[in-house]
């Protein structure tokens, strides 16, 4: 066929209303697919420049050890923005005359250029109004920590010492962007120029440093740094991103990433069950047409080409729209969650159009193009000889099609084998079992129907009488609203999940430091001005010297040589406290495979230590037994991974060096931690008899409101050696990003509906001619329009009863796999949803079906027995 | 006799079903002169419409072969099949076979437009004016009477210039006085055209205004092909 008499059908087609359905499918799902890939490519970048801001940074590497001038040279040939830092930890002496003050604090030494991302925040006076600043400590003075003030018993313009030199303290430091993200700073912070660092003589070989190297720049420069300079990082330099930076927003955000695709593609094969639907109807209403073409000396392969051609402008149409559609959902999302996105964000990249672009030219080719293509295949002879059958499209071509491209979308989507084994299995599964129980539907509401009065019957012979169809219609209906009742359920629990990771008084400040005289007086301090229930869990520090009688050094050596790899060397970290309150995910990031420092060559790096009498919340032993409360035994538990990573296991005996006394405990037993709580938690815990008569410090977590802060400075005040933590930036960030998921994943909700609502009217739009038909005939023979209404009504109420039935078994088997294998979640059992699907579906499909065959009722039987 | 533009020989038809193989058509032999007429009667089930496929070339018989126009049709593909068809063949239908969505002008520059006939526009309205349509040319077929569609579907045949027109019970969905007046111009336009007419009918009155006759019974020739009694 020639273009202009493609054009020309198309036009017509169009017009007649034909050709609306399958666009309209097509522009959902490729409206759905960019709309939530636009959504995520934003949600992403605005959570990456965040997540930048508590590195300071877009990337950092990180080490005890200085940086090979090659970096340096790697990054500036990148063209990216570079920044170096270096933090230790170190006494501050402040001498007044009678009055000598020394405090630990976490020293920061930065340059002019620092920080890369974010700001520093910070008041003329201790505990003032904050201010921005684009300024850096200059040399000969430093900026202290609002606490420092108190505890040192200095005003801005006094003079402090930090090991051998003497600065001026400038300003109160309020807050700096790399503060939080897993780098708790030990103690207050002290900030002074980089060029000062050699002065104070305090970096000496085997002192605690962490050296960064902080970098900027677009995502493709820094891993190009990160690939020139790979093997130069291990084993003693660590390259961090931004996402890693912030391990449980890195989380959050992979969850909701996980439930917004699936949620995305679930939409798109509803979409796509509709663009089929769509498509047999318009294949079908075609099978004369192409009889007569035929019959003019249309060939079959000018037939192909002539279908595929208006398959492809109603394609290129539906692509352009959908994008359209999409960017316009995706503004009005940005627009609807207001200030949660920065407005500064780059433009989305290409790939959110390019998804949206193939998920509809696969949607067309898998799911459109059987039937059209099938239509070459239509005898001629159908054009005097109407009993000839219409399609000729196989079954199997047009199924597995569809398969195929379902399958290839979900693997696209997913990137997860896993989760596209168990769909698919789902899938065909859920199919056989859902034709097998509408079968028996089917048949019993027949039996039903014989008794029942004039109206049902019709509609249960109906049923009964196309059931093929109606087979086919409950099982998609049935997946309709399965998908729907999965995501709400799915939808549900990760909601409640992540608020209940994060009720409304999690702690947000911890305290360290306590020592045991001050303890009952700071716990009386916290019980009376913020949200506190205790306790004050003991602490120290302490390494593992020995495990059962073998050297630490050696023990290492001897599992390096056996070909374990997987130890790290992040025990000697930041000093008291910081990993085991909100450790570091990206552990594994760690993973050193040379022959490095520490390895074979050192024992096992300095931990804390507490002790316990009752398993702590949060914590499940999984392995071993907790001990008796009044146990004189010297027992240890052990966080489960951190003992495997290191090869210890229940029975071992392991040698402490407790400030350099020895004590030696039995592992007892191991433990999994909910790292994501927020409260203390310990890799070691020892029994209280092992830790009889050792000197221990104390810790505790507590919830202060923003107003309440200025508590701060009075615990500081009357305990100015103890250490205080704050994390509610940090808090704040994740319930924001809460927020924010919970709304996407809402809009994804919102977009299943509406492809819901389009197959159930694609598959009634099928039905219809046949329908019409019917009723036409039932209305000449004198059946009343409030009759054939009813019984259509009725018809539909039941059919969506029938769905909603076997679509809750199969949400229910569904569900428990997501939450227990995709999510990590638990499992809940919901038995009202037994009765609410049923509802649901009669609701939602009667409502539909009455709407979507009104015309249908409406029309005068003459119109309708002359136009078939 | 001049130069066979149709010829069957040996035309055998039959399909399964359930109750075993049923056979439709069974030995059809005849030869048919170029511009000559041929009606194809009897009772219904008798085979008629199934011998106008086969002969037409839209469909295959079980064993035998027919010529259209010099050319064995029988051993073609189905993609040399429909350019025979569409270089020498045309087609009036009991049911019309109108394109809804086409409007009469479009419907009968289809051919001549599949075919890549560039002056498929003016051909078309001429054969529309000589069966009296040109009033009607932007009408599409549901705005048009019975009649005044199978007239269409008549300027359609012929505006493709076919050897052998096609016609399977053109009157058979129109009332007698309008059946009279689109078999007249039915055989007006095939005799201006020289083309070969070749027409499926219960109607007797029709079948007597051809050349020639075949009459089926149970899909055998009831005699050899017989030069009409009219």
């Amino acid at each position: 066929m020639t273009l202009s008499l493609v054009l020309r059908l198309t036009a017509r087609d169009w017009r007649a209303g034909e050709l609306r359905l399958l666009l309209a499918a097509l522009l959902v799902a490729v409206g759905t697919v960019s709309a939530i890939s636009l959504f995520v490519d934003r949600l992403h970048r605005a959570l990456l420049a965040e997540s930048a801001t508590f590195l300071a940074a877009d990337a950092a590497i990180s080490s005890s050890y200085e940086f090979p001038e090659a970096f340096r040279e790697a990054a500036r040939a990148a063209d990216l923005g570079l920044a170096e830092t270096i933090g230790f930890p170190s006494m501050v002496f402040a001498e007044k005359p009678g009055n000598f003050r020394s405090q630990l604090a976490g020293v920061k030494a930065v340059a002019e250029d620092y920080p890369l991302r974010g700001i520093l925040r910070i008041a003329d006076a201790p505990f003032g109004g904050a201010q921005v600043t684009r300024d850096t400590p200059e040399r000969g003075e430093v900026w202290l920590d609002s606490r420092l003030f108190p505890a040192l018993d200095v005003e801005p313009g006094d003079q402090v010492s930090v090991g051998y030199e003497k600065f001026t303290v400038r300003r109160a430091l309020v807050s700096e962007p790399d503060r939080g993200g897993g780098l708790f700073a030990m103690g207050p912070r002290l900030l002074m120029h980089i060029d000062d660092v050699p002065a104070t003589r305090v970096i000496q070989p085997g002192s605690r440093i962490d050296y960064r190297l902080l970098l900027a720049g677009d995502n493709q420069a820094l891993q190009g740094v990160r690939e020139a300079i790979e093997d130069q990082l291990r084993p003693n330099y660590r390259w961090i991103s931004a996402r890693e930076a912030s391990p449980f927003i890195e989380r959050a955000v992979g969850r909701a990433e996980s439930f917004l695709l699936l949620g995305g593609l679930l939409a798109v094969l509803l979409a796509g069950i509709a663009v089929a639907l769509g498509a047999n109807r318009y294949a079908k209403r075609h099978f004369d047409h192409v009889g007569v073409l035929k019959t003019l000396g249309a060939t079959p392969r000018s037939i192909l080409t002539g279908y595929l051609g208006l398959l492809s402008l109603v394609g290129a149409l539906g692509v352009a729209l959908g994008l359209a559609l999409g960017l316009l959902a995706h503004q009005g999302i940005l627009i609807a969650l207001g200030s949660f996105i920065p407005t500064e964000l780059p433009l989305p990249g290409a790939r959110p159009f390019l998804l949206g672009a193939i998920t509809g030219l696969i949607c067309l080719l898998a799911f459109a193009a059987p039937p059209l293509v099938a239509l070459r295949r239509i005898s001629p002879m159908r054009v005097i000889r109407r009993d000839l059958p219409g399609t000729t499209a196989s079954t199997v071509a047009t199924y597995g099609c569809a398969a195929a491209g379902a399958l290839g979308l979900l693997v696209w989507y997913s990137g997860d084998v896993f989760l596209t084994f168990w769909l698919l299995i789902g899938g065909v599964g859920v199919s056989v079992v859902f034709a097998a129980l509408a079968l028996v539907l089917l048949r019993s509401g027949r039996t039903l129907g014989m008794q029942a009065g004039s109206g049902w019957r019709l509609a249960l012979a109906g049923l009964q009488r196309r059931y093929r169809e109606n087979t086919a219609q409950i099982v998609v209906f049935g997946f309709a609203i399965m998908l729907l009742l999965i995501l709400l359920l799915v939808r549900t629990s990760l909601i409640d999940e992540w608020q209940a990771q994060i009720p409304v008084n999690t702690p947000n400040h911890f305290v360290l430091n306590v020592t045991p005289e001050e303890k009952d007086d700071v716990d009386a301090l916290l019980r009376a001005n913020a949200d506190y229930e205790g306790p004050l869990f003991p602490m120290m520090r302490g390494r593992i010297v020995a495990v059962n009688g073998v050297d630490a050094a050696e023990f290492r050596r001897q599992r390096w040589a056996a070909g374990f790899r997987d130890d790290d060397d992040d025990d000697d970290d930041e000093g008291p406290s910081p990993d085991d309150i909100a450790p570091q995910q990206a552990e594994g990031e760690e993973e050193e495979e040379g022959e490095g420092r520490g390895r074979g060559g050192r024992g096992f790096g300095s931990r804390n230590l507490t002790f316990a009498t009752e398993l702590p919340e949060n914590n499940v032993v999984v392995g071993g037994e907790w001990w008796d409360a009044d146990s004189p035994e010297r027992l240890v538990s052990l966080e489960d991974d951190y003992a495997q990573r290191r090869g210890f296991a229940v029975g071992d005996e392991l040698s402490f060096d407790i400030g350099g006394l020895p004590m030696v405990a039995t592992v007892s037993n191991l433990r999994r931690v909910e790292w994501d709580s927020l409260q203390p938690n310990f890799f070691v815990i020892l029994s209280p008899g092992a830790l009889e008569g050792f000197p221990a410090t104390y810790m505790t977590s507590f919830h202060l409101p923003v107003e309440d802060k200025r508590f701060l400075n009075e615990l500081i005040a009357a305990h100015p050696t103890i250490t205080v933590i704050e994390i509610d930036a940090i808090i704040r960030q994740v319930q924001s990003i809460v927020d924010r998921v919970t709304g996407a994943v809402e809009l994804v909700l919102y977009l299943v509906l509406a492809s819901g609502a389009l197959v159930l009217t694609a598959s009634i739009q099928a039905s219809r001619d046949q329908r019409m038909k019917e009723h036409a005939l039932l209305r000449a023979l004198g059946g009343t329009r409030r009759l054939i209404g009813g019984a259509l009504a009725a018809e539909f109420a039941v059919l969506g009863a029938f769905a909603g039935i076997v679509a809750v078994i199969g949400a229910e088997v569904s569900v428990f796999s997501l939450e227990t294998q995709v999510f990590d979640l638990g499992y809940t059992s919901r038995p009202w949803f037994w009765l609410v699907g049923p509802l649901f579906g009669a609701a939602l499909i009667a409502t539909v079906g009455v709407l979507a065959t009104r015309r249908l009722v409406n029309t005068p039987p003459a119109t309708v027995l002359r136009e078939l | 006799m001049t130069t066979p533009i149709l010829r069957a020989q040996g035309l055998v038809k039959r399909v399964p079903t359930v109750e075993g193989e049923l056979t439709i058509l069974d030995g059809i032999d005849f030869t048919l002169p170029a511009g000559a007429s041929l009606a194809v009667v009897g009772a219904s089930g008798s085979g008629k419409t199934t011998l106008l496929g086969i002969l037409a070339g839209l469909d295959l018989p079980t064993s035998g072969q027919v010529w259209l126009d010099g050319a064995e049709i029988t051993s073609m593909s189905e993609e040399e099949r429909a350019r025979a068809r569409a270089n020498a063949v045309g087609f009036v239908f009991q049911t019309f076979q109108l394109i809804d969505s086409l409007t009469a002008l479009e419907n009968v520059m289809l051919p001549a437009e599949l075919r890549g006939d560039g002056s498929a526009r003016a051909d078309a309205a001429e054969y529309l004016r000589r069966v009296g349509l040109e009033e009607r040319v932007t009408h599409y077929p549901r705005q048009l009477s019975g009649g005044e569609q199978q007239r269409v579907a008549i300027a359609r045949a012929f505006a493709s210039r076919p050897s052998v027109l096609f016609a399977d019970e053109p009157t058979g969905n129109l009332d007698t006085a309008t059946g009279r007046r689109v078999a007249d111009l039915l055989f007006d336009l095939n005799r201006e055209s020289s083309a070969t007419l070749v027409l499926v009918t219960h109607d007797k009155a029709l079948a007597g205004r051809c050349e020639h006759v075949i009459t089926l019974e149970a899909g055998r020739m009831a005699m050899p092909m017989a030069r009409a009694a009219g």
